[in-house]
């Protein structure tokens, strides 16, 4: 513990990526807006393991959920299965150039949404797949500034 | 693992656990208190443009406003005088009287960022007499209702989101029927409507009153379309809501409405 981690990077995004989903938009078009949140959270685990893993990404669905108004514990189950699948092949997709990485971004968006749609299903909370599908394409074509962004950061407020 | 079941406990077993609600109320305001910080920008450009209306903008505004004021004044002479006649017949009928209704103005400061719902924070909340199941006003009708009540901020579901219904009547034949919301912002549904039955477009639907949840009497949407397939037995209905939900941020909640003193919270 001899010098200062800045830890308090990952979370201060995590935040900003959240407070991004506050950003107004008319009504038809919020299902156009990227989920930044799941994207940076996608990004630190895939940078930093050891630190951001399955806890961070059920903390960031329950925040979410809270901000949506919707009942809680509806995103929280996708992204930790998204975050887990990372996590088993953090290593394979960190080798990755930006397309194959663009579309595991794709997959796991995927995943995460198409289990919080099934979840919705089974709660009879309204779901909107098509929006959630366009929401998807959004986000996987901001994955690549976001990853800029958030390399570039990691590396000057030096994270490990 | 342990987490992922304590995801799917809490939303299948305890959503409704007056924990998961004491929580969930406890974030309706910081989420409202945040992005206000985050709109203000966007509410401080709005201003500065409001300041710099022109001098004559604004006396043709006073103007329409005065003249509208003096139409209703007018028309709320009439309303008076029917008030007290219909008062006087209720009594000869025994019923009970309808006392006015209290209002509580409020403004739509957020819109949830859940595309499938349609949800909105308002900027009043338990300590203004805000609470769950209260109806919300727009300027032409019925809007949505409170579904969960913070301190100072509550959100509404709107009429139009999939996971609601209401109780209607048509005005114009009395019919009851229920306008289910559709997902988008400006059509209702209404379904299991005899194919025969007496409605048409232009209709006005007004709250029915039943399930004692609405007051009587608002209006909420007008008839668009009938749609009759030949051999179904039901017609399926649209009709557009009386409000536009998507424009303008001035509501009114109800907060106390005298027909139903016993209204039980959702």
């Amino acid at each position: 513990m001899t010098r200062a981690q800045a830890v308090w990077v990952i979370y201060a995004s995590l935040a900003g990526a959240l407070l991004f989903t506050l950003l107004p938009l008319p009504m038809d078009w919020r299902g156009l807006r990227p989920d930044v949140a799941a994207l940076a959270l996608f990004y630190w685990v895939l940078a930093l393991p050891h630190r951001v893993g399955v806890a961070t990404a059920f903390t960031v669905g329950v925040a979410q959920d809270l901000i949506e108004g919707a009942p809680l514990g509806l995103s929280s189950p996708g992204l930790m299965l998204a975050t887990l699948l990372l996590l088993f092949n953090y290593q394979r997709i960190r080798q990755f150039d930006l397309l194959q990485q663009s579309l595991a971004i794709l997959v796991l968006m995927l995943i995460s949404s198409g289990i919080e749609q099934w979840l919705r299903n089974g709660i009879a909370v309204p779901a909107a797949p098509w929006a959630g599908v366009a929401g998807i394409i959004c986000s996987v074509l901001c994955w690549v500034p976001i990853r800029t962004i958030l390399r570039h950061s990691r590396r000057y407020y030096e994270v490990y | 693992m342990v987490l992922l079941l304590l995801c799917l406990a809490i939303l299948f077993i305890f959503r409704d656990h007056p924990r998961m609600t004491t929580v969930q109320r406890g974030a309706v305001d910081v989420v409202a208190f945040t992005s206000n910080i985050v709109l203000a920008p966007f509410d401080a450009w709005d201003s500065l443009l409001d300041s710099v209306r022109s001098r004559t903008a604004l006396q043709d505004e006073v103007l329409r406003l005065q003249q509208e004021n003096r139409v209703l004044k007018g028309q709320a002479q009439r309303l008076a005088s029917l008030l007290s006649e219909n008062a006087r017949y209720k009594a000869l009928l025994n019923s009970a009287r309808d006392i006015e209704d209290e209002l509580i103005a409020a403004q739509i400061s957020s819109v949830s960022p859940d595309p499938a719902r349609h949800l909105v924070m308002l900027d009043k909340g338990a300590a203004d007499g805000v609470e769950e199941g209260q109806p919300v006003l727009g300027a032409e009708g019925l809007i949505g209702q409170i579904v969960l009540v913070g301190e100072y901020n509550s959100r509404a579901l709107l009429i139009t989101d999939s996971a609601h219904a209401l109780p209607v009547q048509v005005n114009r034949s009395g019919l009851r029927a229920i306008a289910e919301g559709s997902g988008d912002i400006d059509r209702l549904v209404i379904r299991h409507l005899a194919a025969t039955t007496d409605i048409r477009a232009g209709d006005l639907l007004v709250t029915s009153g039943l399930g004692g949840r609405f007051p009587h009497g608002y209006p909420v949407a007008r008839v668009t379309n009938v749609e009759i397939a030949a051999g179904d037995a039901f017609a399926v209905v649209s009709a557009a809501p009386a409000s536009a939900l998507d424009r303008g941020r001035h509501v009114l909640v109800v907060a106390q409405s005298s027909q139903f003193e016993g209204a039980i919270a959702p």
